[in-house]
């Protein structure tokens, strides 16, 4: 069967900025695939990519096997399209709104949009302008959904939705995999990514850096560990395979990528006296990912430095 | 960032000084060129008791333009010439200013970062007006230097105090519609409403200022108007500083009010808040094609009918002045140059319809600034998303741009027809429909022209096309008393059209502006095809 999305060595630079390095992905058709990476990642230039609302500088991007950056608008034919930011003409109302967004993508389920204005509880006869920012997407969301398209290209799809409307996105989004409707899924809620998605790409600073189911991801990774110790801790930064240290009083808690064996050693000459491991979360892969040697911003989910100064 | 205590006064004044800058030389150039060409225009006692007897004798023309004084003398002349014009400009450019720099900015999102740090509204808008009052002392001193400088010429011999109190006579009609704008600003929903708030001010003055000249006995109706009180101050015939006062009296009560209102709305909603209970309508919403209608559809119907009426006041002057064949050196003397034959409404209205095509071609340079508006503000994601090309997009947006060059210039030319009906020497109508077709053609090269620089430069386009617009214009009027360089006349999309209805129209050129047109736009629509859609 074709892919829902196959890119070849896709890149985009804006000037001098690298802003995507050549990328290899493919979304099988039915697939969900979260992805994720910091602010300024390149996320949205993927995206943006993909649809061939940027020009890519290198490579090519396929959407159900129809080149992306030369036909376009056959390329959108099974494809819906949810940005990050629901920028919509203010003086239309909520209704104008989908009716246009529906009749222009060329096929909308109506039942199952109304009943997404239900679920959502989208009062649609108000002017966009005159919409919060949670109401605006949701006019995107709902207009997407409803089409039943075969790809979803969601880009950060829940900013400004409550915990609640989160709640219906994620279930919709659930109902679009039954139906065999593949998803692909910018976020930075972690929590969202681990519940929908069958694999995960990681993408830091325009590259990719992993991706996988998160079975894989969690196996190939890294191992959480929790020590607690008689004394003062040993210094456990410089031990090959252990990042995101993070120290508090007597109690270390880290990640181990690779065999664990050059951290037994070190605990085992160290008077440990608890020691609990498990597979880490997504939200723990995803610091251990950013924590180490990035650029700009890299440093944000870095749990070093606290610890440290607290004991 | 800066500090924000001085911010917006900062981005509005740097925006506003350039502005006032750009006018100020229109303005001041524009009336010192007058000042400058009445020795040669009018020689001899004769051709200016001539002028001052027909001039002064005609109403409906007073009621255009302002009842002149003492129009035999070079004094009363410039006062007259083109002051009645440059003050509604000046009004419209104060309105547009105000709300573009005080709403325009808020509807736009800017305002809520600066509101939510230690910033009220009540000095964020009292620095948005140190801004828009920088931009008027601008625009002020620019236009004052202009009319100075002129005046101490041996020709015009004006005192430095009599230039002065003109220039400032000049941009009063500036700043009562600068602080109007501030006070609708604060009134409307958005811009648009507050700006629609405004001309209602400005046509009720402009009609009665209108009725107040155009009659005898109703002089005292000019009291009742800004326009009418911009008049009183009778620059160069008859100084009055004193009607001054109720300038000042409204302006400083806009200022207070404009402070008042602030305070107390809601940021991104007016004080006159509308009912906001929309009807639904999606009969319009099934294209692309048909959201540009739905969106454009008023822009279009306000070009036409305002044109077209302006095209049937001027018909109106070309009748009356044309008619008692009123003479006019400079209009003449621009007609013949242009191809058109001199004397009678033809010649009048041939020259007053170049002032209209620059106008047609503003709305449509408006419509590439509306292009662009979708894109930057994102709204042109949902499309392009979805299947539509980008060359749907653009040929949907520029076609329905055609059709409103179209309507526009036929309104026009319905208008000024209708004007002139009735005169001694009427214009039949299938003259006056080559007029219109000749003040749309150069629009048609405009749209195409602007395409291109959409598709190549998206940023700039607006400004750029704006800028072509109004060099065509300047070339085309004072061009060729400047130079002879055939280069620089050429360089003008007005220069090759002759002034219809004083000359046939010219088919060859209208082609050319046309073939001219539609090339750019499909080059244009080509490179759109081949960068990336961008926000601002
Ligand atoms: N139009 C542009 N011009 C120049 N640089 C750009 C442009 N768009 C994006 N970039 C740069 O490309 C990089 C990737 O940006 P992108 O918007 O794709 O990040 P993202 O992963 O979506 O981030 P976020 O999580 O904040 O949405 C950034 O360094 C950004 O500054
Ligand atoms: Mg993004």
């Amino acid at each position: 069967m074709v892919a829902a999305i196959r890119t070849q060595q896709l890149s985009k630079r804006f000037g001098a900025t690298v802003a995507l390095q050549p990328l290899d992905l493919e979304v099988a058709a039915g697939e969900v695939v979260g992805y994720l990476g910091p602010n300024g990642a390149g996320k949205t230039t993927t995206i943006r990519c993909l649809l061939g609302l940027a020009r890519a500088s290198g490579g090519r991007a396929e959407l159900f096997g129809v080149d992306a950056q030369r036909r376009p608008a056959e390329a959108h034919r099974r494809v819906a399209y949810v940005p990050g930011e629901a920028n919509l003409w203010p003086g239309l109302t909520g209704t104008e709104a989908l009716h246009l967004l529906g009749r222009v993508q060329g096929q909308v389920d109506e039942r199952y949009r109304d009943e997404l204005v239900e679920r959502f509880r989208f009062d649609p006869s108000k002017r966009v302008r005159a919409y919060s920012k949670g109401n605006r997407q949701k006019v995107l969301l709902i207009a997407a959904l409803s089409s039943r398209a075969d790809l979803l290209i969601l880009d950060e799809p829940t900013t400004g939705l409550d915990p609640l409307m989160e709640q219906e996105f994620r279930e919709a989004v659930a109902d679009a995999r039954r139906r065999g409707q593949a998803v692909f899924l910018s976020s930075h809620i972690l929590s969202e990514v681990e519940a929908l998605s069958d694999r995960v790409a990681i993408i830091r600073a325009g590259e990719l850096v992993e991706i996988g189911t998160l079975a894989e991801m969690r196996h190939l990774s890294a191992l959480s560990v929790d020590a607690t110790f008689d004394d003062v801790p040993p210094d456990l930064r410089r031990v090959p395979g252990v990042t995101a240290v993070e120290v508090t009083g007597n109690h270390v808690r880290c990640q181990v990528v690779g065999s664990v064996e050059p951290l037994l050693g070190v605990l085992a000459a160290s008077g440990v006296h608890q020691l609990l491991s498990r597979e880490p979360s997504l939200e723990e892969l995803f610091i251990a990912h950013y924590g180490d040697g990035g650029p700009a911003g890299a440093g944000d989910g870095d749990g070093h430095g606290d610890g440290a100064g607290a004991s | 960032m800066r500090g924000t205590a001085t911010v917006v006064a900062g981005r509005t004044a740097r925006r506003a000084l350039r502005s006032g800058v750009v006018w100020g030389l229109l303005f001041g150039g524009l009336a010192a060129n007058e000042a400058l060409s009445y020795t040669h225009n009018f020689p001899t006692l004769e051709s200016r008791t001539e002028l001052a007897r027909t001039i002064g004798t005609n109403a409906g023309l007073a009621a255009v333009t302002g009842v002149g004084h003492r129009l035999d003398t070079i004094e009363g002349f410039v006062a007259w010439r083109v002051f009645g014009l440059l003050v509604i400009v000046g009004a419209i450019w104060g309105l547009l200013t105000a709300t573009r720099l005080l709403r325009g900015e808020e509807d736009a999102g800017r305002w809520e970062l600066l509101l939510a740090g230690r910033t009220t509204r009540r000095t964020a808008t009292g620095q948005a007006l140190v801004g828009l009052g920088a931009g008027f002392a601008a625009l002020w001193a620019v236009t004052s230097i202009a009319l100075v400088v002129a005046g101490t010429r041996s020709s015009v011999g004006f005192t430095l105090g009599a230039s002065w109190f003109y220039a400032t006579a000049l941009v009063a009609g500036a700043a009562i519609f600068l602080a109007v704008g501030a006070v609708t600003s604060q009134l409307g929903t958005n811009r648009r409403h507050a700006n629609g708030l405004g001309a209602a001010v400005l046509a009720g003055s402009l009609v009665v200022r209108a009725v107040a000249d155009s009659a005898d006995g109703l002089g005292w109706l000019r009291w009742l108007s800004p326009l009418g009180w911009v008049e009183n101050l009778r620059p160069l015939t008859g100084s009055a500083p004193w009607a001054l006062v109720p300038i000042a009296v409204l302006v400083g009560a806009c200022v207070v009010a404009t402070l008042a209102l602030a305070e107390r709305r809601d940021v991104g909603a007016g004080a006159l808040a509308r009912p906001q209970v929309p009807t639904s309508g999606t009969r319009l919403l099934d294209s692309p094609l048909g959201l540009v209608v739905r969106l454009e559809r008023w822009v279009l119907v306000a070009w036409a009918v305002g044109l077209g009426a302006l095209a049937a006041v001027f018909g109106v002057v070309a009748r009356t002045a044309g008619t008692a064949d009123i003479g006019n050196g400079s209009l003449n003397e621009t007609v013949t140059r242009l191809g058109g034959q001199a004397g009678g409404s033809a010649a009048w209205l041939g020259y007053e319809f170049l002032y209209i095509a620059p106008l047609v071609a503003f709305a449509a340079a408006g419509q590439i600034a509306a292009m662009r508006h979708e894109e930057a503000g994102g709204h042109l994601d949902n499309l392009l998303a979805r299947p539509v090309s980008r060359t749907q997009w653009a040929a949907g947006r520029l076609g329905f741009g055609v059709v409103l060059v179209a309507a526009t210039g036929l309104a026009c030319a319905l208008g000024g027809w209708l004007g002139t009906i009735g005169g001694s020497n009427a214009i039949p109508l299938g003259r006056m429909l080559q007029a219109g077709a000749n003040t749309a053609a150069p629009a048609v090269a405009v749209l195409g022209i602007g395409a291109l620089l959409y598709g190549l430069v998206p940023r700039i386009a607006t400004p750029v096309l704006y800028a072509v617009i109004l060099w065509s214009f300047v070339v085309e009027v004072v061009g060729s008393s400047l130079t002879t360089n055939r280069w620089v006349l050429d360089s003008s999309l007005l220069s090759h059209l002759t002034p219809v209805p004083a000359a046939p129209l010219r088919w060859s050129a209208v082609a050319w502006l046309v073939g001219l047109g539609l090339l750019a736009a499909a080059a244009g629509v080509a490179a759109l095809a081949r960068r990336d859609v961008a926000g601002e």
